[in-house]
């Protein structure tokens, strides 16, 4: 070989110009996606973050926040001001200025006040299904993890969890309100017609009937438990399978029961990791609004849940706002103005921020957890 | 010999324990999603399956009553005015395109002083009603409110919108008159009126060449009042049959329900008197025989008059223009063209069709089911007749999906091979949270802004006159199959980039080190060995995407439009663009309107049974090839 150089080609290899156009391709392709996430949230913040904060200090208006949902009236007195009330402020306006007429008076339902109701029955609603979700998830999750063997009911089991997995939501919206709504049954004096079945208890006159929880907070917690513990018990599982099997066989070994093992040695350890991985489960129950449609939301209610109940158990039994329903009302019903934009783009911009820190918290906890416990 | 137990080790302890209650404690909350999905599925049907024997009454109802055969002229008849409504607005396309100039002229004068009578009204409406009022005007507030309406005005006159087709003078004389102007004039600025003239005797001018068309539309117009007239005579007649009818049912429904009731009644006295109330309940048969004999000898008179108007249009339809000079008017005489002979087959089918139809031929279960899996309408809460088809919903909800992957499969794909083949560490630690984040955005949230923002920017982008080529632009709809599409794209890119990520991380390192030995070069390595050892795996998220874009609600009832009806595909990928109701979005819209049991309520139920087959279908077929991965 005369010259070994020869065979080494110089520049850029064939086809670069080409290998160029596909790399700049697909990273347009990722870059497109996260720019229009980015220009989505940018929207809502700028649109939304106004409505909630101010410039002088305590910088948080926390009347949008503490105030009930209130119709919004919108008029000119006769001096020309252009005047923007809640019905309770427009009602005092009105017998304040009984004598004065006003002019050019429009309504806007829903979009005076503030959101306290809808943001409080969220909260309800997730901490009811978030309980219920977690006493049958990880129980769920415990048996998986530490008692079943190989067995056609596990099988079951495990396709079981599959398939309800990928129920869409407005289907477990359908199988609450057949359910929970019309069908679970009810400790009651007086049956309901529709009642599917009723079975006396011979104490005074109390029946068992089968006519449901009609729509309540309760109904729409186990429709959004339903929904979510496929969720909850593949994340409990996986978080059980962490621990190192060494710490049950050092338990079992020192003469622990099965149960006294899982209660001393796995439940402690891997409670963290359930606790962290149902934060984003409690981000999605949040946010789902099919489910709750028909099973548990109000568009309006004068009232907080908890005002004017006869007992504490009531609460269960009484209609609530919710959020992502405020929402959707918001968007659905209300043609969109100027007058609107307010409760609009301030009730998205609050719920946005609510589930945001809530998956963006349990990503912060998993990389902590992570670095922390070291098996 | 009998099998003998196996003898248990005399340390374990027999019986119930506390343990084995810890542990079936455990295994009946494992048990409890089983049962969940029963429930699911039991449910379902239960209120789902007495749907079909409810709509097939219906459609016995539908048949014995005559209504089905009123609307065997009335689609004809609906057909011939479709078609008169097609010629009419080619006729007025081809005027208004030939006058576009003064058209235009006059659109945009008034467009001018539409926007300056905005701008001003607030002010301007105070000071009329402070002087209308009669009482003394409080003249001080009265100066304060010209004040503020001066202000206002020279604020409109300097936000005018433009005016490319009027000449400087004119949109200066216009400008000077608005500015001229009393706060109580109410007539039109001079410049409008003038314009409105012009293209009112523009108009004129253009319609006399045009005169014999518009005689063939009004003769073809005409020629189907004969039809009509049977078909409002008809309908009166079967009307009251139908409500007879279904009044009867009501009744007998409550007489069965007493007589369960006595049934079950222990106390004789009680029996008695249920019964009685049952017996008096009992409904007399309606007369059906009656007016369908009256029905029946109509069925000459109403061949009859379908064969006249065959006759008569197909005289008329001969006449009709081959061709006219604007391009919107000719595409819609070349559709009438087009129409016509499907009008007239249907004309002579009709007479034959009549003579056939009979009351008595009975109603099959399975002809129920076919009319839910095949029915092109889904009419409900109407007068005359409710209708369960669930195509246009089916149609609805594919279109929706199809934009969505299209859309959703590039990019998704795309991002995963660009992260994991291409991208640096710290660019994969800034795009893996936001595609995560994207997925944390409640889908009401992504409907809200569909409403708002996207639907708005569609439209206008559509408006743009060099964007005119693409089919369906400029869009009617603001809200429409398109739009939903996108954001359910945006909503099932997360899904597929996450799972197609992992399937080119599950591609064994040996493969691309081997092909690296080899001198194959990067991206070689990735088109040609990783991406095809990873097609299982990409398979899996696209159909995991679907699922989650066929189930997925809140964003198709916000945004697809919600018109139930089957798109109108003869304008191509243009039919994209036009609303359509879902599957998912039907049973969210009108579950909380319907009275409990009824045949609505139960329809419901069965369309969330076909969905939760679907997705549970195409949620099966995923986990298949994902057991197939080959690594």
């Amino acid at each position: 070989m005369q010259n070994p150089e020869k065979l080494i080609r110089k520049g850029l290899p064939r086809g670069h110009l080409k290998d160029l156009m596909v790399k700049l391709l697909l990273g347009a392709a990722t870059y497109g996606v996260v720019i229009i996430a980015l220009l989505l949230f940018a929207k809502i913040v700028k649109d939304g973050a106004p409505v909630l904060f101010k410039a002088e200090a305590p910088f948080v208006d926390f009347g949008f926040l503490l105030d009930k949902n209130e119709t919004l009236h919108v008029f000119d007195d006769s001096q020309g001001v252009r005047h923007q009330l809640p019905a309770s402020r427009y009602n005092e306006y009105l017998t304040a200025h009984a004598d004065q007429p006003i002019y050019n008076e429009q309504t806007f339902s829903y979009s005076g006040g503030g959101i306290v109701g809808p943001i409080v029955g969220t909260i309800l609603l997730t901490l009811g299904s978030m309980i219920l979700a977690l006493f049958f998830g990880v129980s769920a999750a415990i048996y998986l993890s530490e008692y079943a063997k190989q067995s056609p009911f596990i099988h079951a089991v495990r396709l079981a969890i599959l398939n309800l997995a990928g129920v869409p939501s407005i289907v477990f919206g359908l199988f609450g309100f057949a359910v929970f709504v019309l069908a679970v049954p009810v400790l009651t004096s007086a049956p309901a017609d529709r009642s599917l079945l009723t079975i006396p208890l011979f104490m005074g006159n109390y029946v068992i009937s089968f006519q449901g929880w009609n729509s309540s907070l309760i109904a729409g917690c186990a429709t959004l438990a339903c929904m979510i513990l496929p969720v909850v018990i593949t994340a409990s599982e996986e978080s059980l399978k962490a621990v190192p099997q060494g710490f049950r066989d050092a338990a079992l070994a020192m003469g622990a029961t099965r149960w006294q093992t899982i209660r001393k040695t796995v439940l402690p350890f891997s409670l963290p990791g359930i606790l962290t991985s149902s934060l984003l489960a409690v981000g999605r129950v949040a946010g789902e609004t099919a489910p709750i449609m028909f099973t548990a939301a109000v568009a309006a209610k004068d009232d907080l849940p908890w005002e004017s109940l006869a007992n504490p158990f009531d609460l269960l039994s009484s209609q609530v706002q919710a959020l992502p329903y405020h929402i959707y009302t918001l968007a659905a019903r209300i043609p969109a103005s100027e007058y609107t934009q307010r409760a609009q783009y301030g009730s998205v911009f609050v719920f946005l921020i609510l589930v945001a820190s809530l998956s963006f918290g349990s990503m912060l906890l998993r990389a902590k957890l992570r670095a922390r416990i070291k098996w | 010999m009998a099998a003998k137990a196996p003898a248990l080790h005399r340390f374990t302890r027999q019986g119930i324990s506390l343990e084995g209650g810890i542990r079936f404690f455990f295994a009946s909350n494992a048990g409890l999603t089983i049962v969940i999905l029963v429930l699911i599925i039991a449910f379902l049907l239960k209120e789902g399956l007495g749907f079909f024997p409810g709509y097939r009454r219906e459609l016995e109802v539908y048949r014995v009553a005559g209504l089905e055969f009123v609307d065997l002229s009335r689609g004809p008849l609906t057909s011939h005015e479709q078609l008169a409504s097609v010629l009419n607005r080619a006729y007025y396309a081809e005027i208004n395109g030939r006058a576009a100039k003064e058209l235009k002229r006059m659109l945009e004068s008034s467009e001018l002083f539409n926007a300056y009578s905005e701008g001003v009204a607030p002010p301007r409406d105070l000071i009329l009603k402070n002087l209308e009022n009669g009482v003394d005007p409080n003249s001080e507030m009265l100066v304060q409110l010209r004040e503020r309406f001066a202000e206002r005005q020279a604020r409109a006159l300097n936000s005018l919108p433009p005016t490319p087709h009027l000449t400087i003078p004119e949109r200066a004389a216009l400008v000077a008159d608005l500015r001229r102007r009393e706060v109580t004039a109410t007539e039109d600025p001079a410049l409008v009126t003038v314009l409105a003239d012009e293209y009112g005797a523009a108009r004129q001018r253009f319609a006399e060449p045009l005169s014999g068309f518009r005689e063939v539309i009004d003769s073809f117009e005409s020629a189907g009042s004969d039809l009509s007239d049977l078909v409002m005579d008809m309908t009166e007649t079967v009307t009251v049959t139908k409500e007879a009818i279904q009044r009867a049912d009501i009744l007998e429904k409550d007489r069965s329900s007493l007589l369960a009731a006595a049934a079950n009644t222990k106390d004789p006295a009680e029996r008695e008197r249920l019964t009685a109330d049952a017996e008096a309940a009992l409904a007399e048969t309606p007369d059906i025989a009656g007016p369908m004999q009256t029905l029946m000898a109509r069925k000459p008179d109403c061949a009859a008059t379908h064969a006249a108007l065959r006759e008569a249009l197909a005289g008329i339809t001969a006449k009709l223009p081959s061709s006219l000079t604007r391009p919107e008017a000719n595409r819609l005489l070349q559709a009438a063209h087009k129409g016509t002979p499907i009008l007239l087959a249907e004309l002579a089918a009709a007479p034959a069709r009549i003579n056939e139809w009979r009351s008595d031929k009975p109603v099959p279960l399975s002809m129920a089911i076919r009319r839910f899996l095949t029915g092109k309408d889904w009419v409900t809460g109407g007068e005359w007749q409710d209708f369960y088809g669930i195509l246009p919903l089916f149609v609805g909800s594919l279109m929706v999906s199809v934009v969505a992957l299209i859309i959703a499969i590039p990019l998704g794909i795309g991002a995963a091979i660009y992260v994991n083949q291409f991208s640096a560490r710290l660019e994969q630690s800034l795009i893996k949270p936001v595609i995560e984040f994207i997925q944390a955005i409640p889908s009401v949230v992504l409907g809200f802004i569909g409403i708002l923002v996207l639907g708005t920017v569609l439209r206008e982008v559509s408006q743009v006159e060099w964007l005119a080529w693409v089919p369906g632009f400029p869009i009617e709809e603001r809200l429409n199959i398109f739009t939903a599409g996108c954001l359910l794209a945006l909503m099932s890119i997360p899904t597929i980039f996450s799972l197609a990520e992992d399937a080119l991380n599950n591609v064994p390192a040996a493969y691309a080190e081997a092909s690296d030995a080899l001198g194959a070069s990067r991206f070689q390595t990735t088109f040609r060995v990783i991406v095809p050892a990873a097609y299982s795996g990409m398979l899996v998220a696209v159909l995991l995407g679907l699922g989650r874009v066929i189930g997925e609600t809140m964003v198709v009832l916000l945004v697809a439009g919600n018109r139930i009806k089957i798109p109108d595909f003869s304008s191509g990928i243009g039919s994209f663009f036009q609303p359509a109701h879902t599957l998912t979005g039907i049973i969210a819209q009108e579950l909380g309107e319907v009275p409990l049991g009824s045949v609505h309520y139960r329809a419901l139920f069965v369309v969330g049974i076909l969905l939760f087959v679907i997705v549970l279908g195409i949620n099966a077929t995923a986990h298949r090839f994902f057991n197939r991965t080959p690594i």
